[in-house]
């Protein structure tokens, strides 16, 4: 999967899970971007994307996340 | 001595002195004596349990960031975190263990709660040596070589007392600007620390009085004066702590360290998880980092239930971090229970008002209204000495429930220990302080002021003094430094 592919397959996510339908991401969206990313729907956030994607995550990989391209990167090498 | 006293004043004028005319070298250093003669002005014993807890971890930090295998690494984080918590749990519970066994009659209880008698501001340092270290272990900060840069984190005078909670990284990455503080940042830092001042000592004091008065003797009141009571409490707590936090912010900027922030307008909250992502700003934010998201994580396979658990935890850790109370107890959880409503009906609350446009204008302002009441309401709790008293107090609330018989409406002034004319002064100051707080991060109000005459300026900054100085003379200590 291509980093861009990753991109597309997390919007409907991210729109789901911040409740917000025109919601657009790039590798630059950070929390601070999107009014209802919190600490609450940042695990919800996690857990809808290890389900979509198969894959697993710790508690040091989800902390270290700044920002959207550091999840795609993330999936990228968690699916390799 | 006292964060409040004339000769804390003068320690920090004189460490301010002696600071800047240092070379720039010096400072880390003495800026770290002079945080250790502040500490051992309070106690001896307490300094040497201070700068024992700050080698422990500076050594446990350097190990860990050196270990090469992770099971050595996670031992010894663990194994550390353990200590420093059983520590934390030993001084903050230890001494109402003793008191039980006191009650029960046990011989040697008095020597035990003579030996933990609790530590100034152990809650703030040991949150940020745990921190500190979890940063470490997640490789999130480096190691500190250096001891000294270490020691003056842990035990950095202007915020041990009362917060606020610096995260490691933040702080250490300042330290290169104690060597060229910016002149800019310290004339705003004495504004910061007179707007503090105003704040704890002309408001939250003023309130104070009323406020012990009812919560002496509930059922001697009547509803609407506890309902008054309850009001002045959240305000006082509010001005109390957040007046601390401003003076702490602005004699950190005095020698170039910007702390964090512990509060953003929290009345204006639209529900209760917005109320505590504005309300002790650097603890929330610090047990989210390290209590809840590890929780959280953890829960995550068990769906809804493991979302409620990983918030009513990490409330009641809110809670029971200011002491060993059932009252602190029970307000963690009834705020733990009000966000896990909150946070499983938000989205279905968003779609009703996404489809009743007119409503959702109503929303901007009974949003903030509903949650500042739950907040007043769990406040009671959270002051008052015991359950039963705030249950005493809760139910002597409702008109014609209570069980003194005191008619449901006269405001005794006499009673309350304050008149209104003085009341209604301090809630004026309170709304044009308040104002000064949200004008403060908006840069057209900031012009504004900035280009006012700097005689009207300067006449403020001596308003506000005179204000301090009438009233210090009845000032009392702030509710946050006995946590």
């Amino acid at each position: 999967m291509t980093n861009d592919e990753i991109r597309q397959k997390l919007t409907p996510i991210f729109r789901d899970v911040f409740d917000d339908d025109s919601l657009e991401i790039s590798e630059a969206t950070t929390a601070g971007s999107v009014p209802t990313w919190d600490s609450l729907t940042h695990i919800d956030m996690i857990v809808a994307v290890e389900k979509a994607f198969g894959v697993s995550f710790t508690t040091k990989e989800v902390g270290s996340l700044g920002n959207v391209g550091d999840l795609i990167r993330l999936i990228a090498n968690r699916a390799k | 001595m006292s964060f409040l006293s004339a000769e804390f004043a003068l320690f920090v004028a004189l460490t301010c002195v002696i600071f800047h005319a240092a070379p720039a070298a010096w400072r880390a250093c003495l800026l770290l004596v002079f945080s250790y003669l502040f500490y051992a002005s309070w106690s001896l014993p307490h300094t040497l349990l201070l700068l024992a807890t700050t080698a422990g971890v500076h050594m446990a930090a350097l190990t860990v960031s050196r270990c090469r295998t992770e099971r050595r690494k996670f031992a010894l984080t663990s194994a550390t975190i353990a200590a420093l918590v059983a520590l934390l749990a030993a001084f903050k519970w230890g001494g109402w263990l003793a008191g039980m066994l006191a009650a029960a009659g046990s011989r040697g209880s008095g020597t035990i709660a003579a030996l933990l008698m609790i530590p100034l501001g152990i809650s703030y340092y040991l949150f940020k040596t745990i921190g500190y270290l979890l940063d470490v272990y997640w490789e999130k900060v480096e190691a500190q070589r250096s001891f000294v840069s270490t020691a003056l984190y842990v035990s950095f005078f202007p915020q041990i007392v009362s917060g606020p909670i610096q995260r490691a990284g933040d702080f250490f990455g300042q330290l290169h600007q104690l060597q060229n503080p910016e002149v800019a940042a310290a004339s705003a830092g004495l504004r910061r620390i007179l707007l503090g001042l105003v704040k704890k000592i002309v408001i939250a004091d003023r309130l104070a009085v009323l406020v012990a008065n009812v919560h002496a003797d509930p059922a001697a009141f009547s509803p609407l004066e506890l309902l008054l009571g309850a009001y002045c409490f959240a305000l006082q707590l509010y001005f109390d702590f957040s007046g601390m936090t401003d003076i702490a912010i602005g004699i950190g900027s005095l020698f170039g360290v910007k702390g964090p922030e512990n509060f953003n307008l929290p009345f204006s909250a639209r529900n209760i998880q917005d109320f505590w992502r504005r309300w002790h700003m650097s603890l929330t934010s610090w047990l989210t980092d390290y209590l809840f998201i590890p929780l959280r994580m953890a829960f995550r396979g068990w769906g809804n239930a493991g979302l409620s658990a990983a918030i009513l935890i990490n409330m009641l850790a809110v809670g029971i971090w200011h002491g060993p109370k059932w009252t602190y107890a029970v307000f963690g959880a009834l705020n733990g229970a009000f966000m896990v409503v909150s946070v499983f009906t938000l989205k279905k609350r968003n779609a009703f008002f996404k489809d009743r446009q007119k409503w959702d204008r109503w929303r901007v302002f009974f949003g903030p209204l509903v949650t500042f009441h739950l907040l007043v309401f769990t406040m009671i709790v959270f002051r008052a000495e015991s359950l039963q008293q705030a249950f005493s107090y809760l139910s002597n609330l409702i008109p014609h429930g209570g069980t003194t018989g005191v008619a449901a409406w006269p405001l005794r002034w006499s009673l309350l220990g304050r008149s209104s004319g003085t009341l209604a002064a301090v809630l004026t100051l309170a709304a044009v302080i308040e104002f000064i707080n949200w004008s403060s991060n908006q840069p057209e109000w900031r012009k504004r002021f900035f280009s006012l005459p700097r005689a009207v300026r300067w006449g403020l900054y001596y308003a506000g003094t005179i204000l301090v100085i009438l009233f210090s003379a009845d000032t009392l200590n702030s509710i946050y430094a006995q946590f």
